[in-house]
Formats: C-alpha cells, sequence, structure tokens
C-alpha cells in the first residue's frame, strides 16, 4: 500500500513563513510521498518560492510538484523551478520520476496543464492565432503527461500517478460556476490519463470546486487545492496493482 | 450624472485584487440583493484584513458582506483508502 499526501493551492506568501511545518513534519507517520499540486506561490516571485523550498526542505518523505498558474504569474517559471528544485523538491513539467517505496516502483507524471474546458464545451484549435495557441498550449501538456506515463510503465512502476494543476474532470469543479469551466482545465488531460492509464489523478486550480471525481476511462480524480480539503494535505492510500497499474482504458470499447 | 454601475465596479475591483499583491484567490464578488457578497479562502490572516481593506475601499457605499475564511494548515485526522 502506498501512502500518498497531496495538496495544492498553498500559496504560500512572504507572510506565510512557517505555516504548514509543523503540519508536515507528521508527514512520515502518515505518508510515503508528498505530491504538490501547483500555486505554490502566489506571484511566482523567486522570494516567495524560497518560502516554499524553507517550509518543503529536509522533509523526510521525497516531494514532488507541478507549478500553477500564479507560479507562473511573474514570468519566472524557471527559476521558481530552481528554487524549489535547490530545496529538494522534484518539480515536473510533461516529465515523470519514479521513487522507490519500500521496494515498490511508484511513477508520478506531471504537468501544469491548462484551460480549454471539457467535451461538447470546449475551445478548438480555429480562428485567432491566440486562439489556436491557447488549444496547442494544452495539448502540448497532456502529450507531455502522456509520454510521461507511458513512460512510466515501460519502467515497471506497480503504481501510477498523474499530478496536474488544472483539472482533468469537470466532476471536481462543481461548486464553480459553470461559466469559468473553459479556464479550470481541459478533458485533453483526462484522455491523456485513460490513454496512458493511471491509478489516481490530482489537481488543484479550482478553490470552489469539490474533492471527488472519475474520468471517463476510471481513473479517481482527487481535486487537493487547499481550499477544497481544508487541511495541510489529505492523504490517500493506494493498494499497488498485483499485475502492474491500471491499464489504459480501452477506447473504442462498444457495448 | 447616475450611479456607477455595480458590474462594473465589482469587475474594476476583481482587475485590482489579481494585479495587487493578493493575486487571484479564486476569492467571489458578487452583486446580491442590494449589496455585494465577497466568498471564499484565502492563504493567511493578513490576505483577509488586506482583501476587506481593499474591497470596503473599492465599493465605498455599497453594502459588503464577507464570508471569506483562512486555509486551515492542520494535519488530516485520516486518510481515504482509494479502490
Amino acid at each position: 500500500m502506498i501512502r500518498v499526501a497531496a495538496v495544492g493551492d498553498i500559496h504560500l506568501g512572504l507572510d506565510s513563513e512557517g505555516l504548514l511545518r509543523p503540519a508536515l513534519e507528521t508527514l512520515p507517520e502518515c505518508a510515503d510521498l508528498l505530491l504538490l499540486a501547483g500555486d505554490l506561490t502566489r506571484h511566482g516571485t523567486p522570494e516567495e518560492a524560497r518560502v516554499v523550498a524553507r517550509e518543503m526542505s529536509g522533509l523526510p518523505v521525497p516531494v514532488v510538484a507541478v507549478l500553477g498558474n500564479h507560479d507562473h504569474h511573474d514570468e519566472q517559471p524557471e527559476r521558481v523551478t530552481d528554487v524549489l528544485r535547490e530545496a529538494g523538491v522534484r518539480v515536473l513539467e510533461g516529465q515523470g520520476t519514479v521513487l522507490d517505496i519500500d521496494g515498490t516502483r511508484v511513477g508520478v507524471a506531471g504537468t501544469k496543464g491548462f484551460g480549454g474546458g471539457f467535451v461538447g464545451r470546449c475551445g478548438s484549435e480555429f480562428g485567432e492565432p491566440m486562439m489556436k495557441e491557447f488549444i496547442r498550449y494544452t495539448r502540448r501538456c497532456a502529450d507531455g503527461l502522456r509520454t510521461a506515463l507511458e513512460d512510466l510503465a515501460e519502467a515497471g512502476c506497480g503504481t501510477r500517478i498523474a499530478l496536474t494543476h488544472f483539472s482533468p474532470v469537470p466532476d471536481t469543479l462543481a461548486g464553480e460556476p459553470l461559466e469559468i469551466y473553459p479556464f479550470l482545465g481541459s478533458y485533453l488531460l483526462a484522455e491523456a490519463m485513460d490513454t496512458a492509464g493511471a491509478d489516481l489523478a490530482l489537481h488543484g486550480h479550482a478553490h470552489a470546486g469539490t474533492e471527488h471525481g472519475m474520468t471517463s476511462g476510471g481513473v479517481p480524480v482527487r481535486n487537493v487545492a487547499q481550499p477544497v480539503i481544508r487541511r495541510a494535505f489529505n492523504v490517500y492510500h493506494l493498494h499497488a496493482q498485483e499485475d502492474g497499474a491500471r491499464p489504459a482504458a480501452p477506447a473504442d470499447v462498444v457495448g | 450624472m447616475t450611479a456607477p454601475n455595480t458590474d462594473y465596479r465589482i469587475a474594476h475591483l476583481q482587475d485590482r485584487l489579481a494585479a495587487e499583491e493578493l493575486g487571484e484567490l479564486g476569492v467571489r464578488i458578487e452583486a446580491r440583493g442590494p449589496g455585494v457578497t465577497v466568498t471564499g479562502t484565502v492563504p493567511t490572516a493578513q490576505c483577509r484584513e488586506k482583501l476587506v481593506r481593499t474591497v470596503d475601499e473599492e465599493l465605498t457605499g455599497l453594502t459588503v458582506r464577507y464570508d471569506v475564511i483562512v486555509a486551515e494548515n492542520a494535519a488530516p485526522d485520516r486518510p481515504e483508502e482509494v479502490t
């Protein structure tokens, strides 16, 4: 059994020093790893990233993160990434990482992701260049996630987790205004997970959403935005598949 | 001269919040009845104070009701078994 702690949208600023640390110190008792689902800062400045880094540094469990849109606001995501990596946080964007948890290979694939909306209510690559680029950017994020999940399967990971900031499904957005769903996530992320296979999907971004959802291919989805879970983090127990991670969902099954 | 349009005042307030030190924190600001409601979760007590100050300043003359809580930083008391 793998114990996954996760939280997103912690939005640490210069006034947040030490707020999460007492809860994080309890991690070894309840979790094998900590996943951070983006929006770790408020404006994505290196100073705010250093607050996050101090909060996460030296934790006795591995920490894996993706960035969120806030972490891009100051247009220095590379510096934010560097600061976090120096503190030992594995920051993923279209990449995967393998963790050895008591002899079990656990893979985490991550991307920030982006918006675009959900099936039947989404943008498409049409019209103005900016609109086309909007969707293409999301597609690149989703492609990176799918490739990373596939690589983790090939690397023999018995458990695979998809970590994003934007949501892969509308389920976990319930509570948000319907009109803003296209800015909160994209079905392309869910399609990537269902194509490559995953045991759990974690995301943030939707502060007014709900925790539980599922992709149409059956991957459990959890919105771990801190305003949603109302904790420093939540813990999910995953039971490793005996014959490898949850396989990709059949794309064209007819009843 | 007509009174300033409440809808646009709210829109401008949201722009200001996003541009200033709070950033876009998913705080919902809506015209409701004769006033305005502000709901959401913010990371710290200082953020809440700053939010209230900015809203009060921007929406002077309107009745504003707040339901804004500060994020909770306690460790969870139980895990979820994901099956």
